[in-house]
């Protein structure tokens, strides 16, 4: 099987965000980046399912500029087979993502896409679900189970839905996004790393692709989070209740 | 002048970190408790979770990392293995990547065919463990005083002497013994190395010397312990100059260690130093704090850029001597610095042996005293600088 896999750097859960004074953004310097993680489950996910077919590829792809090699070279290293690069410097909305993935399924005509169910950077939860309706492709998100019909021409998927697991079945080729449960990503190895240093990563300009990428949205303002305050003791139960309502407003 | 790292180097960085996250940082809690129990050395983690452990590098390839490839390495190179090294100190669990110790570049120079077979490849892959014997009672900065005797009779060695401070000599699959072979001639000439199996007769692992830290090394006496002349280590009279490069390696080697753990302790002080609340201030709003953390980062810096530039010069095959010397007194110097800053920060939990710094402190003291005391590295620096 044939599979396309999304990456998308984005920036360490770990490291700590600054929202810039203007609010046009966050603070980039010194910040360390990695692949989504939602994507890296995709990428270990697809791993998974060609050693289990014993056959396949696992293709790589990903918008943005020249930096974003290092993560691509990661996910090689990981064990995909090759990668796509498509450059492109300006911020694109979850719409510009699906239509230039549109036009890159058209091109390699893979049997599934895999991808994060959001990136960890704007949450937005959507490029996958507007893949699928573009494509007029099944789609299955927040998979946290995968498995395949023995003649590979459909799918079953459990999914992470409110309040418990919904399992459905489609025909493929089909858009998959994953949830946190579906596994636990390997990391590169050494002969991996080794390997990485050799496999293609093509670069296409977005231009190329002809697709329509005009934003349909802006971004008007970034703002922290409100500081969370310190707690409040109070002595009785009255005493709650009466903070609860006049203080709190919530009851 | 080009100080990036190499897109491979940043990944192995990374790779390693993650295994320090997953595998090695949750065992923290249990190193620490057999601490306190007494434990030390190869025995702070018990046997079946260091199999496990090695088995878990074993399948993320990590291992070999400046083996060559002839001998079944990666060939990386000193840089890498030291990025892997800080990456590894970052956490108190100990643990190596196979093979254990820079003995691979003393063995790389010096073994016949057949050696290279017996306790070369074996040894890189990580199925064996080595120790090397060099010092002695009345012989330790200054290895040339040695008085271990190795005298031929007919095709065999005959040795006597005692060596003390051998690290890991009983889990040592073989042990490098430095002996003298032609006393007139001494460490230029006199000095051979031998190849020295487990369980030779006359090899007695006499007592294991508990000191500070987690080291326990041993006292080791050789009582007429013959060997066949195929354990002649390189050139018969010519241990000496192996040697030196295998101590250089290591010297190479504990600055990243030193600077790994260096970086954990100052991670730890700023973390710390943002939550806990004095006179109504955090302790990050003193400036008595601030300097602490401004110069243990300043001082960090300082010596991962020494290691790094070390290690790349070693890489292209340069002599780094006078480089391994410096980094060894500065980086080991420095991480006591730290050290003791970050146990100051933390107040009464600094001391406490429910935080690893207490051990880090513990664990840094002898990195002063072996692979050469700083004295004797600050006099060769001096020495090199002074001669005519
Ligand atoms: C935990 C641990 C593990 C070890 N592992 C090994 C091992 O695996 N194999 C091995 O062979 N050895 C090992 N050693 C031994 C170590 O290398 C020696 O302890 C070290 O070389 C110092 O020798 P010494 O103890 O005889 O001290 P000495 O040489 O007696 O030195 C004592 C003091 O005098 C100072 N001094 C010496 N000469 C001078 C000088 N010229 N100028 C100024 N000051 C000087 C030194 O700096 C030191 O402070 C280990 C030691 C320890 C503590």
């Amino acid at each position: 099987m044939k599979t396309l896999v999304t990456v998308k750097r984005v920036p360490d859960p770990e490291t700590t965000i600054r929202v810039k004074p203007d609010g046009s953004g966050i603070v980039t310097d010194n910040i360390k980046y990695v692949i989504n993680p939602f994507d890296e489950i995709a990428i270990e996910e697809a791993l998974r399912i060609k050693e289990k077919q014993g056959g396949g590829e696992v293709v790589l792809v990903s918008i943005g500029g020249k930096s974003v090699t290092e993560q691509l070279r990661t996910g090689l290293a990981m064990g995909a087979d090759r990668a796509i690069l498509v450059l492109c410097e300006q911020p694109l909305d979850s719409l510009a993502v699906a239509k230039l993935l549109t036009k890159l399924v058209e091109k390699e005509t893979p049997e599934l896409v895999l991808m994060g169910k959001q990136a960890i950077d704007d949450d937005s939860n959507q490029a996958g679900q507007m893949l699928a309706a573009l494509l007029e492709w099944p789609q299955a998100t927040f998979a946290s189970k995968i498995d395949f019909a023995a003649d590979q021409k459909s799918a079953t998927v459990i999914r992470e839905v409110d309040g418990g697991l919904e399992t459905i079945g489609f025909a493929l080729p089909a858009i998959i996004t994953t949830d946190l449960r579906l596994n636990e990503p390997r990391y590169a190895s050494l002969p991996g790393i080794m390997k990485a240093r050799k496999k293609e990563i093509k670069e296409i300009p977005v231009a190329d692709l002809g697709a329509d990428i005009t934003p349909r949205l802006t971004v008007v303002k970034m703002a922290p989070p409100p500081k969370k305050e310190a707690g409040k003791k109070v002595e009785t139960v009255q005493a709650l209740l009466d903070l609860l309502h006049t203080e709190a407003k919530v009851i | 002048m080009d100080f990036s790292l190499l897109e491979e180097h940043r990944m192995l960085q990374e790779t390693v970190r993650r295994f320090v996250k997953q595998e090695l940082m949750p065992l923290e809690p249990l190193v620490l408790q057999r601490d306190t129990q007494g434990l030390t050395g190869e025995d702070l983690l018990p046997n079946d979770v260091e199999d496990r452990l090695h088995a878990r590098a074993h399948e993320a390839g990590l291992g070999g990392l400046d083996v060559p490839e002839e001998f079944g390495g990666l060939n990386l190179g000193t840089l890498p293995k030291c990025l892997a090294n800080e990456a590894l100190h970052h956490t108190i669990t100990p643990f190596t990547f196979p093979p254990d110790a820079p003995n691979l570049h003393m063995l790389m120079q010096t073994c016949t065919p057949e050696q290279r077979e017996k306790y070369l490849l074996p040894y890189a892959r990580g199925e064996q463990r080595s120790a090397i014997a060099i010092s002695e009672p009345g012989a330790g900065s200054d290895p040339a005083g040695m008085q271990t005797t190795a005298v031929k009779k007919g095709d065999q060695w005959v040795i006597n002497g005692r060596k003390i401070w051998i690290s890991r000599a009983h889990v040592a699959d073989f042990i490098i013994v430095m002996a003298v072979t032609d006393k007139g001639k001494g460490s230029r000439g006199g000095m051979t190395a031998f190849l020295v199996d487990k369980g030779t007769p006359g090899l007695v692992l006499q007592r294991q010397i508990p000191v500070i830290g987690s080291h326990a090394p041993w006292e080791v006496v050789f009582e007429d312990m013959t060997i066949p002349d195929s354990q002649v280590l390189g050139q018969l009279g010519h241990g000496f100059a192996p040697m030196q490069l295998r101590l250089t390696v290591r010297r190479l080697e504990i600055g990243s260690w030193c600077v790994g753990m260096a970086q954990r302790c100052l991670d730890m002080m700023v973390d710390y130093a943002k939550q806990r609340v004095t006179f109504g201030q955090r302790l990050a709003d003193r400036q008595a704090i601030q300097w602490f953390i401004a110069d243990s980062a300043t001082d960090i810096h300082a010596s991962r850029l020494m290691t790094y530039h070390g290690a790349w010069k070693f890489d292209n095959g340069e002599d780094v001597r006078q480089e391994a010397s410096m980094l060894k007194v500065f980086a080991t110097e420095m991480a006591t610095r730290v050290a003791d800053r970050a146990m100051q920060t933390h107040g009464g939990m600094g001391m406490s042996k429910e935080l690893p710094l207490e051990f880090i402190y513990r664990r840094l003291r002898p990195m002063r005293i072996f692979e050469g005391p700083t004295e004797v590295h600050r006099w060769v620096i001096a020495r090199s600088l002074l001669k005519d």
